[in-house]
C-alpha cells in the first residue's frame, strides 16, 4: 500500500507541478473569460452611420404616410427604448438586483444597432420610369442623402383587385452591400404601414387588435422544499451541461495523462526499473490513483469557479448540494473505467501516435452523451433515457444529466447505476491489469486489437 | 546452505517460441553466477521470471525463500537490460523515489543518496534533471538505483551492455565489492570474457535450455586441452609436415602464430614433442579453453564445428563495440 502510495504521490506531484499543467488549468477558464469580454467587441459591427433616402412608389397612397412616421429617427429611437425596456424586465430577479446584467445587455443592444439612423422617405410617382429611379441605388453614398433603397407597393396591397386570392405586397430594390440590419428596419416599416392600411381599410383599430393578441411574458415559480425561487430556465438548461462538461473534462484530464505518463515511462525504459520494485499490479494502482487526484484537482478548480459565480448571482440556493456527492462518485466511477482503458492503451504502445486507434472508440463513446443531450434533457425518464443510464461506460454521464435535470430520476434507478458502474470498475480494471502486465514490456510494432484481446487470454 | 534462488523445471512460451524450457537453476546465498549465453538464449525471460516481472507458464521459483520475488522485492537489487530514468525529475529526487519503492526511507535517506553519487563520482547532479547528465552518468545513477538500498541479492541483466570501457571497470569492482559485503549475485551477459573475470560459477543457455552449470574452476579442469599455439622459429617456415602428423586435426594461421586442433584422445605431450621435430619452434604453448571455446564444443556437440560455424558462434558471444576495449586485455 506505502509503494502504490508513494508511486501515486509521483504521478500526481509529476503532473501538477508542471508549468503545462498550471498553464492548461489556468488557460482554460482565461479564454473563456477573454471570449466573454472580448467576442462582443471582435464582432462589433455597428452599423455605419447612416444618412439616406428611401423611395416609395405608392400607388394605394394608403402607405406612405405609415412607412415615413415608422423611420422617423425619433421613432426609431423610441423602439430601441422600448427594446431596452424589455430586456430590464425579463432580466432575472438576482441578475437585476446586482444591476450588472441589465446594463451589460442595453450596451450589446447600442453596440449591435449603432446610431440611430437617419432614413428620409421619398414619393415616387406610381406611373414613373423604374429605371432611372434604380440608377440612383449605385450613385452617392449612404452617409450623404443617397438613395438606400427602392420600394414599389403593389397596386393590390391594400385592397384586394377583384378575383384576388391573396392581398399582393411590394418589391424591394437596394443598395448594394446596405447593413441588414437597415435592410429589416425598412421591411418593418413597409410591412406596418401595410398591415396597418388593411385593418383600418376593414374598419378596424391596428393599436387595439395588437392590444387583443398580445399576452405579457409570464414567470414560473419553482416551488421547493426550501421556498419557493423564481424558475430560471437559463439555468435549467446549463446547469446539467455544466455539471457533464465538468464529470467529462476531468475524466478525460487524468485519463489521458495517465495515458502519456504509462507511455513516457515505457519509451524511456523507466517501466523495468519501477518492476523491480513494484508489481504491475501495484504500479498501475498507484498511477491509477494519483491521475485521479489530478482529476479530482481539476474537477474542484472549476467546480469552485462555478460555485463562486453562482454565489455571487444568489443562484447557488437552486444547486441542490447532493449534486456535487454524485459528480464525485460518478467521477470515479466514470474515471476509474476510462482511466483504467487508457492505462492499458499507454502501456500497450510504444508512443502517443500509435495511442490514437485506440483513443478513437473510447472519444465516441465518451461522445455519446453529449449527441444525447438534448433528448435525455427534454425527457429525462424516458425509456431510453433510463436505459442509457445503466450502460457502462456512458451510465455516469447519462445518469449524471438526469440528476441535474427539471425532473430527477428515482432513487433507486440512481443507485442502481452506481451499482452498475462499480461492478464495471472491477471488470475494467481486471481487463486493463492483464493488456498493462504484458504490453509494458513489449516494445516494436503496435498491437492490434486482436493482440489486446490475445494479451487478455494469455496475461 | 541456504538457496539465494531455485528455479525447478520453469518453462515459459511466447506464442509459438519457447524462451525457456525446463530450467532448473540454484543459485546459492553468497555466490557470484553468471549467466551467460547468445543473444535470444532466454537469459532476460529467465532473469524476468526470477524477478517475478514474467511468470513461468509451469513450474516453480523461489527467491530467498519465498515463493515469488514480489514478496521479497526490497531485498533484491535489479538492473534491467533495458533501463531507463524519469528525464524530467531531479537525480537526487528519482533516487529517493526508487529506495523508498524498495522500503529504505527515513532520515538517513537523503545522506546516503549523497554518499552514493559521491561514491560514483557524481557529486553535485543530485539537483539536476536526469536529461541533464550525459549517458555514461545516467549509466550510474542507475547501478545507484539498483544498489542504493544494500539488497541481499542483486540480479543484473546484461550490465555491461552499452557501457563505456571507465563505467565497466566501475561496475566490475562494485559487483566484486557487493559480493564481498555478502550479497549474492547474478547476472546475466553474452560476453563470455566478462564472466570469466568476475564470476565463481557459470550457467550457461542456449535456445531456452541450460548447457552447463558448473564452477568456472570445474570447467576449466574438466576440459580436456586439445588446443596448441605454435610459433616456428622462421616466421616463412612451412607447417605442411605438421599437418601430416598422427592426431593433428587441423592447423589455422591466427596472429602471427598457428593454432593447432588435436584429434580426440591425442596424447598432447607426444604430439608436441612431434610438431617441434617437425618445425623448429620459437614457441608452442597448451592453449586454455575459454568460456568461448567451452559453448563452441558444448553447442556443435562431438562432432566439432565447422570454422565458419565456429566463427559465428564465437561472434554471439563477443562484447559490444563500446566495450570491446575494456574486455581486451
Amino acid at each position: 500500500m506505502t509503494k502504490m502510495l508513494q508511486i501515486a504521490l509521483r504521478e500526481f506531484l509529476s503532473t501538477v507541478a508542471t508549468k503545462g499543467f498550471i498553464f492548461g488549468m489556468l488557460f482554460t477558464p482565461l479564454m473563456i473569460g477573454i471570449m466573454i469580454a472580448v467576442m462582443p467587441l471582435l464582432f462589433n459591427d455597428k452599423p455605419p452611420k447612416i444618412d439616406g433616402e428611401l423611395a416609395l412608389v405608392d400607388p394605394t397612397g394608403q402607405v406612405l404616410d405609415g412607412v415615413r412616421s415608422y423611420l422617423e429617427r425619433e421613432a426609431i429611437a423610441a423602439r430601441r427604448d422600448d427594446f431596452k425596456q424589455q430586456i430590464r424586465e425579463q432580466t432575472p430577479p438576482q441578475l437585476d438586483r446586482l444591476g450588472v446584467t441589465a446594463a451589460v445587455a442595453e450596451n450589446a443592444v447600442e453596440q449591435a444597432l449603432g446610431e440611430v439612423p437617419s432614413i428620409h422617405v421619398v414619393a415616387v410617382d406610381a406611373g414613373a420610369d423604374l429605371e432611372p429611379e434604380k440608377a440612383l441605388l449605385y450613385q452617392g453614398t449612404i452617409e450623404d442623402g443617397g438613395r438606400l433603397a427602392l420600394a414599389v407597393v403593389r397596386p393590390n396591397a391594400v385592397h384586394k383587385a377583384a378575383g384576388d386570392e391573396t392581398f399582393g405586397t411590394y418589391e424591394l430594390f437596394v443598395r448594394e452591400k446596405l447593413d441588414d440590419r437597415i435592410v429589416d428596419e425598412i421591411k418593418d416599416g413597409l410591412r406596418h404601414s401595410i398591415l396597418d392600411a388593411r385593418v383600418r381599410g376593414a374598419g378596424l383599430d391596428h393599436g387595439w387588435i395588437t392590444e387583443l393578441t398580445s399576452m405579457e411574458r409570464v414567470r414560473s415559480t419553482t416551488v421547493t422544499v426550501t421556498g419557493e425561487l423564481e424558475t430560471n430556465e437559463l439555468l435549467n438548461l446549463l446547469l446539467p451541461a455544466g455539471f457533464m462538461i465538468l464529470l467529462l473534462l476531468s475524466v478525460l484530464m487524468g485519463g489521458q495523462y495517465l495515458m502519456t505518463t504509462t507511455i513516457e515511462e515505457k519509451s524511456s525504459r523507466v517501466v523495468e526499473v519501477l518492476l523491480s520494485a513494484v508489481s504491475p499490479m501495484q504500479l498501475m494502482t498507484g498511477k491509477i490513483l494519483g491521475q485521479m487526484c489530478v482529476g479530482l484537482l481539476v474537477m474542484l478548480v472549476y467546480a469552485g469557479m462555478g460555485i463562486v459565480g453562482l454565489v455571487t448571482f444568489a443562484l447557488f440556493g437552486l444547486l441542490d448540494l447532493w449534486l456535487f456527492a454524485y459528480l464525485i462518485i460518478f467521477y470515479l466511477i466514470a474515471y476509474f473505467v476510462l482511466g483504467s482503458f487508457m492505462a492499458a492503451i499507454g502501456a500497450a504502445v510504444n508512443e502517443p501516435r500509435e495511442a490514437q486507434a485506440f483513443m478513437m472508440p473510447i472519444m465516441l463513446v465518451v461522445m455519446i452523451p453529449w449527441l444525447l443531450w438534448m433528448p435525455i434533457l427534454r425527457d429525462p425518464n424516458s425509456l431510453f433515457a433510463t436505459v442509457a443510464s445503466f450502460l457502462p461506460p456512458i451510465n455516469t454521464f447519462v445518469m449524471l444529466l438526469r440528476l441535474t435535470s427539471t425532473t430527477p430520476p428515482p432513487f433507486w434507478q440512481v443507485w442502481i447505476s452506481i451499482g452498475i458502474g462499480l461492478a464495471s470498475v472491477y471488470a475494467a480494471l481486471w481487463l486493463a491489469a492483464k493488456v498493462f502486465r504484458v504490453g509494458l514490456l513489449l516494445h516494436g510494432k503496435p498491437p492490434s486489437f486482436s493482440t489486446l484481446i490475445r494479451w487478455v487470454r494469455m496475461a | 546452505m541456504a538457496h539465494a534462488i531455485d528455479l525447478r523445471g520453469v518453462t515459459k512460451t511466447f506464442g509459438a517460441k519457447v524462451a525457456v524450457r525446463e530450467l532448473d537453476l540454484t543459485v546459492p546465498e553468497g555466490a557470484l553466477y553468471g549467466l551467460i549465453g547468445p543473444n535470444g538464449a532466454g537469459k532476460t525471460t529467465t532473469i524476468r521470471m526470477i524477478m517475478s516481472i514474467l511468470f513461468p507458464d509451469s513450474g516453480a521459483i523461489s527467491v530467498l525463500g519465498q515463493r515469488s520475488a514480489l514478496e521479497a522485492k526490497q531485498r533484491i537489487g535489479y538492473l534491467p537490460e533495458e533501463r531507463g530514468l524519469y528525464k524530467k525529475m531531479r537525480v537526487g529526487s528519482f533516487l529517493r523515489y526508487m529506495a523508498r519503492l524498495k522500503g529504505y526511507s527515513g532520515p538517513g535517506l537523503a545522506a546516503r543518496v549523497s554518499e552514493w553519487l559521491a561514491r560514483l563520482d557524481l557529486a553535485g547532479v543530485e539537483g539536476m534533471r536526469c536529461e541533464g547528465l550525459s549517458k555514461g552518468m545516467q549509466q550510474k545513477v542507475q547501478i545507484i538505483a539498483a544498489l542504493i538500498h544494500g539488497p541481499d541479492l542483486l540480479i543484473l541483466d546484461e550490465p555491461f551492455s552499452g557501457l563505456d570501457p571507465v563505467s565497466t571497470r566501475l561496475l566490475r569492482e562494485l559487483i566484486q565489492q557487493e559480493h564481498r559485503r555478502g550479497a549474492t549475485v547474478i547476472f546475466s551477459t553474452h560476453v563470455m570474457v566478462q564472466a570469466e573475470q568476475l564470476c565463481d560459477h557459470i550457467v550457461m543457455i542456449n535456445d531456452g535450455r541450460k548447457v552447463l552449470d558448473e564452477s568456472l574452476q570445474g570447467i576449466r579442469g574438466k576440459l580436456d586441452a586439445r588446443s596448441l599455439v605454435f610459433e616456428p622459429l622462421a616466421p616463412s617456415a612451412d607447417l605442411g609436415l605438421v599437418r601430416t602428423l598422427p592426431g593433428v586435426r587441423q592447423v589455422v594461421q591466427a596472429d602471427g602464430a598457428y593454432e593447432i586442433s588435436l584429434d580426440e584422445g591425442t596424447d598432447v605431450a607426444r604430439a608436441m614433442h612431434q610438431i617441434v621435430g617437425a618445425v623448429p619452434a620459437a614457441r608452442v604453448e597448451i592453449k586454455r579453453p575459454t568460456l568461448e571455446d567451452v559453448f563452441v564444443e558444448i553447442v556443435t556437440g562431438p562432432r566439432g564445428a565447422s570454422a565458419v560455424e565456429a566463427e559465428e558462434l564465437r561472434a554471439s558471444l563477443r562484447p559490444d563495440r563500446p566495450a570491446r576495449a575494456e574486455a581486451a586485455p
